[in-house]
């Protein structure tokens, strides 16, 4: 390898320098012809919106992924729908409902309306779509199955017969899942129906383009006049955060959802764009797994609670966009306002744990789902604050299907976790995190009382009303000197838009009705 | 030659089942399972053992196994459990824009290779040469994603010059929305290519012939073009070839960061919802094609030193 350095350099010099100048040349060539494409041009009329991940499915009954739900709530409607606030239903297709007295009879009115491909929404469209959210093939089979009988008398007309008194069934309908489909339509389509899907909301399907995003446009034949005001909408899969504010920025698109907390400030700064923080129906916690030691005690459970400064959380990991919890249950209909949350109190958590006989502290582990960034945030903080108080615990990081996997197999100890509601009514979530044995068993913590059971059997057959709100407010009180996880915070969900756009907002459910989007 | 490249595709066969194979039963190993994660917060027990039912996860093991090599032989690949189409529907869709990123920033990479490394041969040790060393090696040390959004606020916000991300349509749209990506992705490339390069280069330089070319007085371009770089090619394009194919499915943070609907995000997040088919569908599709880059670089080769000979 030892050589002549100048020789080598004196003979190179012309070639390398034609060789260079022939690549720059080409580069040069190039770079013009590349950078005078035309550039996606802007129809005016469609909102341009980032979110997250594309979308799974168009088909309700088979998915549970945010961005599946969001769209199909745009393409199709159901017969009642949360308000705007989430404190109670609305009406959808339906405009107007009666329950029997003895709770076992619903009756509804349809609207004239008309799907997309200007049929008119029938009873037996009704009756036909719920029936199939009720079938085997649906993933949501159990929230209909208090359905016995669907009757359609007339047109206009359905009439559900209950077995037994099943209040939250209103509720369900109001749910994704519960989305009207044309049945002609379904049928004639043999299957491929949900590649062009046919509804009657304010929205229909253009295109597709898997990994990219949805194309919608406006469905000349929806029912609220006037409305939608824009001609389509665009929802695009931009998957990283930084990505999304650096093309909102650039004004490539007009809106988007879930903002990196720390550039919220910064983004609304300019004027340009504004930003804002949804209060959604969400609740993170740590699970702590009542079947392992020391988490059997209610002491311990209830010192952890009083280790974690979940104040300072909400400032540090949230920039102050949440609120401190005081149960598993996310802030929903019923909530108890006076019901405080464990205070900050290192004395007070020592001497829990010193009466519960863990004086010099234990030793434990923490599940953190890998793919959740505030999670791995948590899963730290967490850590420091529990070692004041002499516990010690080891972080296992690992990605989400082996979270999943192993909370519900119950082999962990404490785990990082959320739990968010798509409906107003709390019965789903309850049954979920508190109830057990429910399907979840207190979601895995396997935290048991058996007046929480009692109430949420009789919850359920009890007429919506303050009685029934009541019981959902000492069930959470249960909850919530039961700790069967370390209450941390409601956070919200941060969105930005550009300040041409008019009426955009994430609902608490999370999605967002872009009918009432304008385009200034 | 052709009798090469058949022999070369018959080859693919064991090398397929093998594959089938381990990605099968490692799979398998994984906890969780595509109809619990799919069901999420709301499967309860009778749920998702419905669901496992209708997905044939109820069945023994051989007989997933042989239905899977069934779905290969048809061609479909099984369906996803996530999205209830054919894998190699979702593949063929998802398929050109890893294409894409993987021909454009090829070329992108030898489009700088060769000039640089030259230079930094030639300049070896000067100024110049330590130069395109540091860049190169600060480059392969900068993380593609930060490397991606720097670009991204130089070249889309501050100077408008490229879109910040998306795929486009239509051939001149789509280079123009592919050229920042494909670039940051050719750095990584060249920062080893140039390098390998170079070191050809400089071994060459030092041989007999090239002396000898010169002493009969050839011009020193013909001498570059003829006798140095052909000679020096060989180590470089294998680095090329090997890179070449871990590009295939391993763009999953470029597409992140510049939202493109590639194989590797789809790989990614398939293995997190655990949807079986598409992971053994995937796998199959990049071990087909690494093992067809693997054999362009080996023809690669054979032109660019006809002492090889491929047999």
């Amino acid at each position: 390898m030892l050589r002549d350095r100048g020789q080598d350099q004196g003979i190179c010099m012309t070639t390398f320098r034609s060789m260079v100048s022939a690549a720059a040349l080409t580069l040069a060539v190039l770079a013009p012809a590349v950078m005078a494409a035309p550039s996606t041009a802007l129809a005016k009329g469609i909102l341009r919106l980032a979110q997250t991940q594309d979308l799974v499915s168009l088909d309700p009954i088979a998915t549970s992924d945010n961005a599946s739900i969001f769209a199909q709530l745009l393409v199709f409607d159901t017969l009642l729908r949360p308000s705007k606030d989430a404190t109670r239903l609305e009406p959808g297709l339906a405009e107007s409902w009666q329950v029997s007295d003895d709770g076992l009879t619903y009756t509804f009115k349809l609207r004239e309306a008309k799907f997309s491909d200007d049929t008119p929404v029938t009873a037996g469209d009704v009756a036909f779509s719920l029936k199939r959210a009720g079938s085997d093939a649906s993933n949501w089979k159990r929230f209909f199955a208090g359905i016995d009988q669907i009757e359609t008398p007339d047109n206009r007309t359905v009439v559900l017969k209950l077995k037994k008194v099943f209040t939250p069934l209103l509720n369900n309908l109001a749910l994704f899942s519960s989305a009207i489909l044309p049945q002609k339509a379904f049928e004639a389509a043999s299957g491929s129906f949900f590649e062009k899907p046919i509804g009657s909301g304010p929205f229909t399907v253009a295109a597709w383009n898997k990994g990219q995003g949805l194309s919608l446009k406006k469905n000349t034949n929806y029912w609220q006049a006037g409305k939608p005001d824009l001609d389509g909408a665009e929802l695009m899969v931009i998957p990283e955060g930084n990505s999304r504010v650096l093309k909102l920025q650039a004004g490539e698109i007009d809106a988007a959802l879930e903002i990196p907390l720390n550039q919220m400030q910064s983004l609304g700064r300019a004027g340009t764009i504004k930003t804002a923080v949804a209060n959604v129906l969400r609740s993170d916690f740590v699970l702590m797994n009542t079947k392992k030691k020391p988490f059997d005690d209610v002491r311990v459970r209830q010192a952890l609670n009083y280790a974690v400064d979940k104040e300072g959380l909400v400032k540090a990991l949230l920039y102050g966009a949440g609120k401190v919890s005081n149960s598993p249950m996310p802030p929903m209909a019923y909530a108890d306002p006076d019901l405080k949350p464990y205070a900050h109190d290192i004395a007070k958590a020592k001497a829990l744990l010193k009466e519960a006989g863990y004086a010099d502290g234990f030793k434990t582990s923490l599940l953190v789902h890998s793919g959740r960034p505030l999670h791995r945030q948590l899963g730290q903080a967490m850590q420091s604050a529990l070692a004041q108080i002499g516990v010690t615990a080891e972080i296992r990081l690992v990605e989400g299907g082996t979270h999943w996997a192993t909370t519900k197999a119950g082999d962990y100890e404490m785990a990082v976790s959320y739990a968010s509601s798509d409906t107003i009514d709390p019965d789903q979530m309850a049954g979920f995190l508190i109830v057990n044995p429910e399907r979840a068993n207190a979601y895995h913590t396997e935290w048991k009382s058996e007046r929480v059971n009692e109430l949420y059997e009789k919850e359920r057959a009890t007429k919506d009303g303050p009685e029934r709100g009541a019981m959902f407010r000492e069930m959470v009180k249960l909850a919530h000197d039961g700790a069967p996880s370390i209450f941390l915070f409601y956070p919200g969900t941060s969105y930005a838009y550009r300040s041409n756009v008019e009426g955009f907002e994430v609902l608490p459910t999370s999605n967002f009705r872009l009918e009432d989007v304008k385009l200034k | 030659m052709l009798n090469y490249v058949l022999k070369r595709l018959v080859q693919l066969v064991p090398v397929l089942f093998g594959i089938t194979l381990a990605c099968f039963f490692l799979l398998r190993a994984l906890p969780g399972d595509p109809a619990t994660l799919l069901l999420g917060a709301r499967g309860g027990p009778e749920e998702i053992a419905l669901l496992k039912q209708r997905l044939g996860l109820d069945l023994p093991l051989w007989r997933q196994y042989l239905l899977f090599l069934g779905d290969i032989l048809s061609g479909s690949l099984g369906r996803s459990v996530v999205y209830g189409q054919t894998v190699s529907t979702l593949v063929l869709e998802r398929l050109p824009a890893t294409l894409w990123l993987v021909a454009y920033s090829t070329v992108i990479a030898v489009a700088m290779t060769v000039p640089l490394a030259l230079l930094s041969a030639v300049k070896r040790d000067q100024p110049t040469d330590l130069l395109i060393k540091l860049v190169f090696t600060v480059l392969l040390a900068i993380p593609s994603f930060w490397l991606g959004l720097v670009l991204v606020v130089a070249l889309a916000i501050w100077v408008p010059l490229f879109p910040t991300s998306g795929y486009g349509s239509g051939f001149l749209s789509r280079l123009h929305h592919l050229t920042l990506p494909a670039f940051v992705i050719a750095l990584a490339t060249a920062s080893l290519t140039i390098r390998s390069l170079r070191s050809g280069i400089l071994n060459v330089l030092g041989s007999d012939y090239v002396t000898t070319a010169r002493a009969k007085g050839n011009a020193t371009g013909r001498t570059m073009r003829v006798h140095v770089l052909p000679n020096a090619l060989i180590s470089s394009i294998s680095v090329l070839g090997a890179h070449t194919s871990w590009i295939i499915g391993g763009t999953v943070v470029i597409e992140t960061v510049f939202a493109l609907p590639g194989l590797g995000s789809l790989f990614v997040e398939s293995i997190f919802a655990r949807d079986y088919p598409m992971i053994q569908g995937l796998t199959i599709v990049f071990a087909v094609l690494v093992v067809l880059i693997n054999l362009a670089t080996d023809i690669a080769y054979a032109v660019a030193d006809p002492r090889i000979r491929l047999d």
